[in-house]
């Protein structure tokens, strides 16, 4: 009797381990997505347009029928309660099967903590935002992906632009977030400089602290070494007030100013024409390819009427990693059959894909970054809304400004020369 | 070599002030409470709060601009008035006499709450109106563009140091609060309500907490996280200065402002670390702070 028990339960644990796989490709009653950004604090201001768009594109999905029939449920994770906590709300996440896909983080150094963890767990993960070089550096992941693209193109593209718009600059100074994104963008800034025009003087750096509120002090030292051109990557509050406290000092009109995340303050902090702004990436709701989208104008306007204002490309980045998300699903099912897919085949359809996305598309390579073009631009003012918009565009494709996979970016940034730069499209071919 | 001087001089000044303000309140109340409030920087952004709100509605219903510099100071009355009696009475005063232990538990325990209903009733979005800032218009000087609502918050400063001095000398409510200072029994035997006179102390460190954040804001905006941030730097100026010395939280404000700025201009990377490195100078040499101990205290 005792015997036949054994056996019994012998037999019970075989037919359960075994019948695991099949459940797991069962479809669920819900797609559990975690999503990581900053609903509170001073990044707030980057990472609510991020959980907005979310929002909206779940919705809109969830209303066609979800995935595969399978409604999208969310569950939020606030960035801003530091890097330990945003580690144990993952691992709470991946814990729970109903939880496939990790859409993390805004953070570089979130994404960057969060690697790992993603690698160890085997959870696909989507960086939606976080740009940091570093994260893909070593070509091994594969479970971490960033579709939106890294620092390396984005600033260089902010290098080549400004060159060709001011060539004759001779100094520049610098003030960019006191973490990994601001030092990283910096280094990558005046390494492309230095490629491509060597005679040009770094004459300030600046790392105030992330989060810092007040900059009068910075914006004085900026305005004494009387720079040709100030550049920046802060963003979130730190911009808005960068920007609210050097306008009236008049640091736009005395230097030519780059804010890297121009962009996302447009509609929300009066600055002036000339200044160059891009969107890291080509997720400007305005530029041509966008507005030939009947659906990037839908989702416009729906998240204009929702949260008072327009995307900003935070927004777009988000809703770009969701429709990203949602084609790998429909991929690994195209090529299991139609079943539902396991966790490996979701990141195994992210390898290699080619997304269409709001705003353009997005190559994954093998080292899973994502290829997608630079929009950069300058502020003008536009008769058809009350904020200033980009003008003078140009849109770098996004394999130019990118290394090879493996390739130490800031060694092939050293590569590059003017006649480089001469053979990209010009400042304003973008229309 | 003046133009250099100059601007580091006037940034000085400028940053001194904004710390001057977000200090001097916790160190007037430990002078005469002998409580550290860690939650006083809570306190400094709910005024920042309450500021921004009322200069919103002055915009919203396209009322005289100027209005919002009342609104300024208004701000800061209407959060004393509230919470000074209110946390004084329903919290610290439970705190008198007990250990430093549970003092700091217990205003811990506030600043935590404080932290949350700031997020219920504000949101977690950052406040920005800058009217009061835009309305002064600049001067430039040294070559440099300055605000001349940079300026007036120094002058301000000045006068708030002057103004709590002549407070506590020539004044009747100076010279109970001297006298409960000094010798809080005693002043109990000869009459002194000691209690009243921790009610009005305690609020006047909450009017000049709130009022700190109320000038703060039309340049920097406030967002959550502030009050935790403004409360390491007060400690730090309180040290230096010595704790509950006004003066010294004047001087030290200064030290802080300037070893900052020196920073900036002249080392960027230790920015962050120049106050902290100020403080531990100072305590190196001075344990007490620059203005004495606390066992010989004075105001």
């Amino acid at each position: 009797m005792k015997l036949k028990n054994s056996l019994s339960a012998v037999l019970l644990t075989i037919g359960l381990v075994a019948a695991a796989p099949v459940a797991a490709q069962e479809k669920p009653s819900a797609l559990g997505l975690g999503i990581f950004t900053f609903t509170s604090g001073p990044a707030a201001a980057y990472g609510m347009p991020g959980k907005n768009a979310a929002d909206l594109i779940i919705e809109d999905i969830n209303a066609r029928g979800g995935i595969a029939d399978v409604p999208i449920s969310v569950t939020y994770v606030d960035e801003a309660q530091g890097a330990q906590g945003v580690i144990a709300e993952y691992r709470r996440l991946a814990g729970d099967a109903k939880n496939q896909v990790m859409v993390a983080a805004l953070s570089s150094a979130n994404c960057l903590a969060l690697a790992p963890i993603a690698e160890q767990l085997e959870i696909p993960t989507v960086g939606w935002n976080c740009d940091t070089h570093q994260l893909l550096s070593e070509g091994k992941s594969k479970y971490m992906f960033r579709p939106n693209g890294n620092t390396v193109p984005e600033f260089v593209a902010y290098a080549i632009y400004l060159l060709e718009r001011k060539p004759d600059i001779k100094t520049v100074a610098i003030i960019n977030p006191d973490y990994a994104f601001g030092h990283d963008a910096a280094t990558i800034f005046k390494a492309a400089l230095k490629a491509l025009k060597p005679d040009v003087e770094v004459v300030v750096e600046l790392y105030p602290k992330l989060g810092s509120p007040n900059f009068q002090t910075e914006i004085s030292r900026l305005a004494t070494a009387h720079p040709d051109v100030v550049f920046s990557n802060l963003w979130g509050a730190d911009l808005e007030n960068f920007v609210r406290q050097a306008a009236p000092r008049g640091l736009f009109s005395s230097s030519q100013v780059v804010l890297a995340l121009g962009e996302t303050v447009l509609q929300r902090v009066p600055l002036p024409e000339g200044v160059i702004v891009g969107v890291l990436g080509d997720g400007w709701w305005m530029s041509p390819d966008a507005r030939a989208n009947a659906e990037t104008a839908r989702f416009a306007e729906a998240y204009k009427t929702r949260f008072g204002e327009y995307p900003v490309f935070p927004s777009i980045k988000m809703a770009n990693a969701l429709i990203y998300v949602k084609a790998a699903y429909e991929a690994a099912m195209q090529k299991n059959g139609g079943k539902w897919p396991a966790r490996a085949e979701i990141a195994g359809a992210m390898k290699g894909s080619r997304v269409i996305t709001l705003t353009g598309t997005t190559q994954t390579r093998a080292d899973n970054d994502g290829l997608v073009d630079q929009i950069v631009g300058i502020t003008v003012k536009s008769p058809a809304q009350p904020f200033p918009v980009i003008g003078e565009m140009v849109r770098y494709k996004g394999d130019s400004l990118m290394p090879r996979a493996g390739q130490d970016p800031i060694a092939w940034i050293s590569t590059l020369t003017p006649s480089f730069a001469k053979a990209l499209p010009k400042p304003g071919s973008y229309k | 070599m003046l133009n250099a001087i100059i601007p580091l001089l006037l940034d000085s000044f400028a940053s001194a002030a904004l710390i001057f303000f977000a200090a001097v309140g916790l160190t007037l109340v430990f002078s005469v409470l002998r409580v550290l409030n860690v939650a006083h920087g809570s306190l400094y952004s709910i005024g920042g709060y309450v500021a921004a709100s009322a200069c919103l509605f002055i915009a919203s219903r396209q009322l005289n601009p100027y209005l919002s510099f009342v609104a300024l100071i208004l701000s800061a009355i209407f959060v004393a008035a509230i919470l000074g009696p209110l946390i004084e009475r329903s919290l610290i005063r439970w705190t008198y006499g007990k250990s430093e232990a549970v003092q700091i538990l217990v205003t811990f325990g506030l600043f935590l709450i404080l932290e949350d209903l700031q997020r219920i009733v504000f949101g977690v979005q950052s406040f920005y109106e800058d009217a009061p800032m835009q309305l002064l218009g600049t001067t430039t000087i040294g070559g440099v563009v300055y605000l001349n609502y940079q300026i007036l918050l120094i002058g301000l400063a000045v006068l708030v140091v002057i103004g709590l001095r002549l407070l506590i000398r020539r004044t009747r409510l100076g010279r109970l609060i001297t006298a409960v200072v000094a010798d809080r029994e005693m002043a109990q035997s000869i009459g002194i309500d000691t209690n009243r006179i921790f009610v009005l102390a305690f609020s006047l460190g909450v009017f000049l907490a709130a009022l700190g954040g109320a000038l703060a804001t039309p340049t920097s905006g406030v967002a959550p996280g502030l009050g935790a941030d403004t409360m390491v730097l007060a400690f730090a100026v309180a040290a230096i200065g010595g704790l509950g010395q006004i003066e010294g939280a004047a001087v030290a404000s200064l030290i802080v402002g300037l070893a900052r700025v020196l920073a900036i201009y002249l080392a960027p990377a230790l920015d962050a670390v120049a106050p902290y490195a100020a403080m531990l100078f100072v305590l190196l040499i001075w344990p007490n702070g620059l203005f004495g101990s606390v066992a010989a205290r004075r105001i």
